[in-house]
């Protein structure tokens, strides 16, 4: 049943995410999904019908309960045997530990491939170019469990004219063959596809200024950027960030595309920089969007009662990725945003903040009881 | 409405004037205040420091109370026009519903009476008089109690009339005061000393409140500098900020995070009276709409009594879905619904998982939230009237699960038969707790309470020790 499922999905989005899906394609595909998961995940149907939802009688895929991406560190929701996956990722890991960290449990990975590729190839190589690229983030073997690892070990091998990890074991750049590689194309005249954490940038950034290194990237070098800093590096301001790396690297802004993933969620969203063949002067960070592929939709919901709030008005992003068929589509992040267009911005993660009143989060709590210590 | 001017300095001081505006989130207030330089600042510090050693030091102690206590009184009284504006603008400083705001004025201003703060200066000091002069102590000793000179108090935003408490303590000791509140908790100390300049502008010269954003200025470093003594009500990250720039010298009283609890042993939950318990510890959630140090964030229910641990939490949601018709929650920060969402998401999910769990919430009317974890564990609420309830064969387990909180452990309120009491007293002292009352008291500590362990008065004061 979910071999089928996958395999329709993967010639579904074989098609590119310039084929249009119309609403009631959607829709469709949704309602599919939704009674495979609704079948075969007994904890999501008991919750469906908890909310009052059955397929049967759903009006529309905007009533598919989304699952709040705290529950991922709960649950295994898988549609299906739980233990009968192809990967599992997590999310990185926090102060709450190991056991606190989010889970993905992947029935299908050519699924993931097949989802994943069509959007990167759109949004960072829409000149259909074979660039020899370079990862600041470690690879799959170091890091198993990391779904943005796995994603850049795909692109290495299908998209790019081979790949290089610049990550020692520990997650510490290897400044000489980062130099080296740089300063190698920059020589040869061969632009470079540069796959990054923001943080791990930054770091790169401060390693270039106390080494005083400096290079002019050719034309048609490229960079991902992906994340927060997340008190991993210190904070940059994106437009700061982004002429830092156009000083020290020569790429310019226009080619220099974040995206915005999540490990609950097997599909991508890019900033369509590239793809829209913007001016540099119209690439600034304040003017840009997130889009995401024809089989995900996005919604904004009111956080106090999750009911969709008109088109402009900033609040809780919920998505619906056909990618994830294999555990729950309907997710509803900790993110807030606006629409914009055809896409989003997001403005910042709501929840896992510091509440107000005499209270204290979590973090806090283990950072005062190792004070104590 | 206009924006609330957060200030009230005696009359003799002069500024600039100038002043900026800030919002107050989710309420939706706005409040002006004041742009102090450092010169101003230390200006104002020692004006107030004058008043305070010229007319505190002559006043005696009982007739600082009776001043002190009929202003206090002006906020018992819905005619009084103090009590009126106050009632007009704590809704939207604060983020309080308008019947929120009025309970708990009614709650905090019934400490400030001259009856209340008698009882609290007799708790702490049994010969009050020490106050005023030299007293006879322990074997011909004679003693003195003087308190700080300038005392710079820094207040949180979440409760309103908790700054006023802490500026009441302080001039009952006759130390000058400035107090620089939370932004949530502004009107009440500004209209406070409105109401001292009115009863007694002679006193009312040693008190100053001024609001400004916290954290940086010249006025703050030169404050710090001025004080001799600190008293912060905050977060953990404020108290250290303003502990790690207070002068070694000056005297350094920190209310920090607190959390609270409650326990509910087997024997109270006996038909009506589980229901009435279930009644109590609805409210002690809701009011202040949970953001109070002694609001509770999870209840232990002990299994084997005539109801189960489960019932007993859905009489809990009945009667928080009750409380809220009659006192509805404040606004919500949109990060605080949205943790709400993430909360009773993963809440529904575990349940449809595991037998034994449950939650029950008011949907997109209402963010109460119950949720039914069983076994003992402990996870700090997201406040806003969310509380977990974890069924416990014993109450012991539940002060085993609270050990990770221990620093912060606050108020334990304890639901039980009154044999097991004395026993279980014990026990929760041990396990850190500064309070121990009933589910109905919760909310309301006496204003002579231990506040977070110590005496609230008796850490303000320098003894003076006359030898014969």
């Amino acid at each position: 049943m979910f071999d089928e499922l996958a395999g329709d999905l993967i010639e579904l989005f074989g098609r590119g995410v310039d084929a249009p899906l119309p609403d009631d394609e959607f829709d469709a595909w949704a309602r599919r999904v939704f009674g495979f998961q609704f079948r075969s995940n007994p904890v999501y149907r008991r919750f469906c019908v908890g909310r009052g939802v059955e397929p049967d009688r759903l009006e529309s895929w905007m009533e598919i309960p989304a699952v709040p991406t705290r529950a991922f560190k709960r649950l295994p929701l898988v549609s299906g045997d739980p233990d009968r996956v192809e990967a599992v990722f997590r999310t990185s890991g926090t102060s709450l530990g190991p056991g606190k960290r989010g889970e993905h449990r992947v029935r299908s990975l050519a699924l993931y491939r097949a989802s994943l590729l069509p959007s990167f190839r759109a949004h960072l190589l829409p000149d259909d170019a074979r660039l020899p690229a370079l990862s600041l983030v470690p690879s799959p073997e170091a890091v198993p469990d990391s779904s943005l690892s796995r994603m850049i070990g795909v692109v290495f091998d299908e998209l790019a004219d081979g790949g290089e990890w610049v990550l020692d074991p520990e997650g510490g750049i290897r400044e000489d063959a980062l130099r080296g590689a740089l300063a190698e194309a920059e020589a040869e005249g061969r632009p470079l596809l540069i796959l990054s954490t923001a943080f791990a940038l930054v770091h790169w950034i401060d390693a270039m200024d106390r080494e005083g290194w400096r290079f002019r990237l050719p034309e048609g070098s490229r960079i991902m950027e992906t994340g927060g800093f997340k008190g991993r590096s210190r904070t940059l301001e994106r437009g700061a960030f982004y002429r830092a790396l156009e000083e020290r690297l020569g790429v310019p802004a226009h080619r220099i595309v974040n995206e915005y993933g999540m490990t609950e969620l097997l599909s991508q969203f890019y900033e369509p920089v590239m793809r829209e063949g913007r001016s540099p002067a119209d690439a600034v960070p304040s003017d840009r969007r997130h889009v995401a592929p024809p089989w995900v939709r996005t919604r904004v919901l009111d956080p106090g009662d999750l009911s969709e709030l008109p088109p402009g008005e900033p609040g809780l992003l919920s998505h619906l990725d056909l990618a994830n068929a294999g555990s729950v589509a309907a997710v509803l992040t900790e993110d807030m945003g606006v629409e914009v267009g055809e896409g989003f911005r997001v403005l910042g993660r709501a929840a896992g903040a510091e509440p107000r009143g005499c209270s204290l989060a979590m973090d806090e709590l283990l950072g005062a009881a190792e004070e104590g210590r | 409405m206009t924006a609330f001017r957060a200030w009230s300095f005696p009359e003799s001081f002069s500024w600039s004037g100038r002043t900026a505006e800030v919002r107050c989130e989710p309420g939706g207030g706005r409040i002006a205040h004041p742009l102090l330089d450092g010169n101003e600042a230390r200006a104002l510090a020692g004006r107030i420091r004058t008043a305070g050693e010229e007319v505190l030091a002559r006043y005696p102690v009982a007739r600082i109370v009776r001043v002190l206590g009929r202003v206090g009184e002006r906020f018992l009284d819905p005619g009084d026009r103090l009590a009126r504006e106050a009632l007009d603008r704590l809704p939207h400083a604060v983020g309080l519903s308008a019947a929120m705001a009025e309970r708990v004025l009614e709650g905090m201003a019934r400490d400030w009476t001259v009856g209340r703060l008698r009882s609290l200066v007799e708790a702490e000091f049994p010969d009050p008089a020490v106050l005023d002069e030299f007293r006879p102590g322990h074997r011909g000793t004679r003693i003195r109690a003087l308190g700080p000179r300038l005392g710079l108090h820094v207040s949180a935003g979440t409760v309103p009339g908790v700054s006023v408490t802490s500026l009441l303590r302080g001039l009952l000791v006759k130390s000058a005061v400035l107090l620089k509140p939370g932004r949530g908790d502004a009107v009440l100390p500004v209209l406070y000393a409105r109401g001292l300049r009115e009863e007694d502008p002679e006193l009312a010269g040693a008190l100053a409140v001024v609001y400004w954003p916290g954290g940086a200025g010249e006025a703050e470093e030169a404050l710090l500098e001025e004080a001799d003594a600190v008293v912060v009500h905050g977060g953990n990250d404020a108290v250290r900020r303003l502990r790690d720039r207070t002068p070694v010298t000056a005297r350094f009283v920190a209310y920090r995070h607190r959390l609270s609890v409650g326990l509910v042993g087997r024997g109270a939950l006996d038909g009506e009276r589980g229901a009435g318990v279930a009644d109590a510890a609805a409210r002690a959630v809701a009011i202040f709409d949970q953001r109070g140090c002694v609001s509770p964030h999870a209840f232990f229910v002990e299994r084997g009594g005539q109801a189960s641990a489960r019932e007993w939490a859905r009489t809990l949601a009945r009667s928080l879905k009750r409380i809220e018709e009659a006192l509805p929650s404040g606004p919500l920060l949109p990060e605080e619904a949205a943790e709400i969402q993430q909360v009773r998401g993963t809440a529904e999910l575990e349940a449809a998982a595991e037998p034994g769990r449950e939650v029950h919430h008011g949907g997109g009317d209402a963010p109460w939230t119950v949720v039914v974890e069983p076994g003992a564990g402990f996870t700090p609420s997201c406040l806003g009237r969310v509380v977990r309830v974890h069924p416990v064969d014993r109450l012991e387990e539940a002060l085993e699960a609270l050990r990770p909180v221990r620093p912060h452990l606050q108020t334990v309120a304890l639901a039980c038969v009154d044999e097991r009491r004395g026993k279980l007293a014990e026990a929760i002292a041990r396990a850190g707790a500064a309070r121990i009352c009933a589910l109905e008291d919760a909310p309301w500590p006496p204003a002579w309470w231990h506040h977070d362990g110590s005496g609230a008065l008796r850490s303000l004061v320098r003894w003076v020790d006359l030898e014969p």
